[in-house]
C-alpha cells in the first residue's frame, strides 16, 4: 500500500514512534552523518550527508559486542531484551546489504541470535536515493536507488512529501494511519525512482565477474593492483556487507567480546605455528575482491557488494573497487 | 608546479631506461577529481602517467618498507617524504644505495574535505590554476585559494624543500614558520589540563580501529604492532574509551622523533580524527629538548631510538 506523508510533518511521526520504540537516524556529526538513536526528533538529518560513513550494519552486528560475560565465577548473559527499533534514513544499498548478511547469520543450519534478535526486533523506513552519487555503483551490482528488498516501508521524497511504499506488517505498524498516497503521488514517485536509476553510470559489467575471477586466481593481475594498498581497514570497517568478526576474551573485563575483524591484516590470517595462509598483500588483496565477487557469489548466488561506494571514498589511497572490478574484466596477462 | 611535470616524468623515464632503478614511485591520475594515486611504474613508456599537483594525499616513504628488498625505488618526493625517508634509513629499513630519490619542492596538499564542505560530496572535476583550486561540482563551478583549502600540516608545513635526494627539480621554496609551525601545539598546551582531556577524548571517540592512520605513516612498519598483542594486553581491541585512548596515545609517543609532520595520518582517518596535535607537541619537544628534528641530518639519530654510554640518566635515581 502506498501512504503520503508531508516532509513538514516527519518529526511528529517519529515523535509519535519513540513512545513505542527507539528510533534511529542519521544524526549529524561534524562533517558527516552517523546513525544514532534520537532523544529528539529534530536531530534527524536524512539529508547532510548523502550516506554515513560508518555503515548501519553497526546496529545488527556491533564493533564490539559482549557475548557475555563472567561474575564470580557465574555466566552472565548479556542478551537483554532488545528493544523494539525503528531506523529511518537507511538507504537501500545498506538495507539490501542486510539481507545479504542474512544468508550468513541466519543460515539453514545455524542461526546467530544476537543478528536475529535485532533483525526480529527493528523496523527498517528506508530512504530511497532520488540522486545518487558519483561514488555510488549499485545499480551494477544488481541493486538500485529503489531497490526495496529487505525494506518494511521505503519512502521516496517526490519535493516537499514523501510516498511511502509500505511492504508488510511492520512497516503497516508506523505507517497505517497515515492517508493514501493519490495516483498522482505514486505515478510521480516512480518517475523518480525510474530517473534515478537511469542517471547511473555503470563503470563496470558484472555479468560473469565470478567465473573471470577465479580463471584469474593464479594471475599477476593482483600483484599488480595491490601495490598502493596500504593494508589498512578501512574498506572493510565502512563495508555494509563486511561480517568477518574475532571473538576475544578480555580477561581484564571478564568479557568475551566479538569485534569486527579485517582480512586486510596479516595477522588476521596468520596461524599459531606461525605460518599464514595469506602471507602478502597480493593474496589479502585478492581475497578481498574475490570473497566480493566470486565466493559470496558461488556460496549464496548474490554479489557480495551493493555498490554503496564507501570504500571508494574513504581509501586513503584511492584504490577503487569500481577499477579492479573493470580491470579484472580486461587484463591481458603478458 | 604544472610545469615540473614534464621535467619528473623525463627523469623517471631516465632512470628506467638506464636501469638505475626496477620501478619509478610516485602518482598518477586518480578515480576522483580531489585524488591522485600513488603510482608504480615500472616501464618508462609508463612514465607519462605520472602527475605531480595538491591532490597527491599519501606520503609515498611509507612504500619504502613494503616493497621487497633487494629493488631498487625511484622516489618522487616532497620535502616530508625525503625526510621521513632520512628517518627510515636512519633505523636501517633500507639501503640508500638502492634509492634514488627525485626531489620536489612541494606546494602543499589540498584537504578534500575543505573543498567538500563547500561543494558537497560530489565533485565531477578538480584543477588548479596557479594560486586557485577550481572544482566544478554538481551545482556549478567553485574556486578557492589554495592557501585557504590546504590541509592543516601542510598549512604549518616547516620544510617544503627535499633533502638529501639525488636531484631537485624546480625552484627551492621558502622554509615555513617556526613560529606558525609550533603555534597549535604551543596554544593547545597553554589550555587547563580538563580541557585537553575532552578534546582528547572527543577526537578519540570517533576512531573505529581501523588503523588508517598507522599503515598511512611511513614511521610505522612494525610487523607486529602493540595493538596486536596479547601479552601483555596494551590496549584492548574493543572500540572502548580505555582501548582507544591507548592506541591514540601509544601510537603518538612511538613517533617521537621519528614523525616528520606530514599529516597524512589525518588525511587517512576515514573519521576526520585529529590527532597531529599530540605529534606536533612531542616534536616540539625534541626540538625543545634535545635539539633534534628528525630529517635535519643523516647521521643524527633520533634521541629516544639510541644511547651511548656517556648519556646523562638523570631520570634513573
Amino acid at each position: 500500500m502506498y501512504k503520503t506523508l508531508s516532509k513538514a510533518d516527519l518529526p511528529k511521526l517519529i515523535a509519535n514512534w519513540m513512545e513505542q520504540a527507539t528510533v534511529y537516524a542519521p544524526v549529524r556529526q561534524g562533517d558527516f552523518t552517523k546513525f544514532q538513536p534520537l532523544s529528539d526528533p529534530a536531530q534527524a538529518n536524512l539529508y547532510f550527508a548523502a550516506n554515513t560513513r560508518y555503515p548501519p550494519k553497526a546496529l545488527f552486528l556491533p564493533q564490539s559486542e559482549v557475548m557475555f560475560r563472567v561474575k564470580d565465577g557465574e555466566f552472565e548473559s548479556t542478551q537483554d531484551e532488545v528493544s523494539s527499533r525503528v531506523i529511518l534514513g537507511i538507504h537501500a544499498c545498506d538495507t539490501r546489504a542486510l539481507q545479504l548478511l542474512d544468508g550468513v547469520f541466519l543460515a539453514e543450519d545455524y542461526q546467530d541470535p544476537y543478528w536475529a534478535k535485532k533483525r526480529e526486533q527493528t523496523t527498517l523506513v528506508v530512504l530511497g536515493c532520488a540522486d545518487p552519487c558519483e561514488t555510488c555503483f549499485c545499480t551494477s551490482v544488481g541493486s538500485g536507488p529503489f531497490d526495496k528488498r529487505g525494506a518494511d516501508v521505503m519512502l521516496i521524497d517526490v519535493g516537499g512529501e514523501y510516498v511511502a511504499d509500505v511492504r508488510n506488517e511492520k512497516g503497516q505498524a508506523l505507517f497505517d494511519h497515515l492517508p493514501d498516497a493519490s495516483l498522482e503521488q505514486i505515478d510521480t514517485s516512480r518517475q523518480v525512482q525510474a530517473a534515478a536509476a537511469a542517471k547511473m553510470e555503470k563503470p563496470f559489467e558484472s555479468e560473469g565477474i565470478k567465473d573471470r575471477l577465479y580463471s584469474l586466481f593464479d594471475s599477476d593481475f593482483w600483484r599488480h593492483v595491490q601495490q598502493s594498498c596500504l593494508g589498512c581497514g578501512v574498506c572493510t570497517f565502512l563495508c555494509p556487507t563486511c561480517y568477518c568478526f574475532d571473538i576475544v576474551d578480555e580477561a581484564q573485563r571478564s568479557e568475551r567480546v566479538r569485534n569486527w575483524d579485517t582480512c586486510m591484516f596479516r595477522i588476521y590470517s596468520q596461524e599459531a605455528s606461525g605460518h599464514n595462509p595469506r602471507p602478502t598483500n597480493t593474496e589479502r588483496t585478492r581475497q578481498r575482491i574475490m570473497h566480493k565477487y566470486a565466493y559470496f557469489v558461488e556460496r549464496y548466488g548474490q554479489i557480495g557488494c551493493t555498490g554503496c561506494g564507501r570504500c571508494v571514498r574513504y581509501c586513503p589511497v584511492d584504490l577503487d573497487i569500481r577499477q579492479i572490478i573493470c580491470g579484472a574484466q580486461t587484463w591481458e596477462e603478458s | 608546479m604544472n610545469q615540473l611535470i614534464p621535467a619528473i616524468r623525463q627523469e623517471a623515464a631516465r632512470i628506467l631506461q638506464e636501469d638505475i632503478v626496477d620501478v619509478v614511485i610516485g602518482f598518477k591520475a586518480g578515480t576522483l577529481p580531489l585524488k591522485a594515486q600513488p603510482a608504480f611504474i615500472t616501464r618508462e613508456e609508463d612514465a607519462r602517467k605520472l602527475v605531480y599537483n595538491g591532490f597527491c594525499q599519501n606520503n609515498l616513504a611509507s612504500y619504502l618498507t613494503r616493497r621487497p628488498k633487494e629493488e631498487r625505488m625511484g622516489i618522487i618526493c616532497r620535502g616530508c617524504e625525503s625526510r621521513a625517508i632520512r628517518a627510515l634509513l636512519l633505523e636501517r629499513q633500507h639501503d640508500r644505495d638502492k634509492l634514488y630519490l627525485i626531489g620536489v619542492p612541494c606546494v602543499g596538499i589540498i584537504d578534500w574535505r575543505k573543498i567538500e564542505r563547500e561543494v558537497g560530496e560530489n565533485t565531477l572535476q578538480a584543477g588548479e590554476e596557479g594560486d586557485e583550486v577550481i572544482v566544478s561540482a554538481r551545482d556549478g563551478e567553485h574556486r578557492f585559494q589554495r592557501a585557504d583549502v590546504l590541509h592543516d600540516s601542510c598549512q604549518r608545513c616547516l620544510h617544503p624543500n627535499p633533502v638529501g635526494t639525488d636531484i631537485v627539480l624546480g625552484d627551492p621554496l621558502p622554509e615555513g614558520d617556526t613560529e606558525r609551525a609550533w603555534a597549535p601545539a604551543i596554544e593547545f598546551e597553554a589550555l587547563p589540563p580538563e580541557e585537553r582531556y575532552a578534546y582528547f577524548i572527543q577526537e578519540a571517540e570517533r576512531c573505529i580501529r581501523c588503523y588508517a592512520c598507522r599503515e598511512a605513516c611511513p614511521m610505522c612498519y612494525c610487523t607486529e604492532c602493540f595493538v596486536d598483542y596479547t601479552t601483555p594486553r596494551w590496549a584492548e581491541s574493543m572500540i572502548t574509551p580505555s582501548g582507544t585512548q591507548a592506541w591514540h596515545i601509544i601510537r603518538a609517543f612511538h613517533q617521537t622523533g621519528r614523525c616528520v609532520s606530514c599529516g597524512a595520518c589525518e588525511r587517512a582517518c576515514p573519521m576526520d580524527i585529529k590527532m597531529t596535535y599530540l605529534t606536533d607537541k612531542l616534536n616540539y619537544d625534541m626540538v625543545q629538548q634535545y635539539g633534534f628534528e628528525v630529517g635535519d641530518s643523516e647521521k643524527a639519530q633520533p634521541p629516544f631510538a639510541a644511547f651511548t654510554l656517556d648519556d646523562k640518566n638523570r631520570f634513573v635515581r
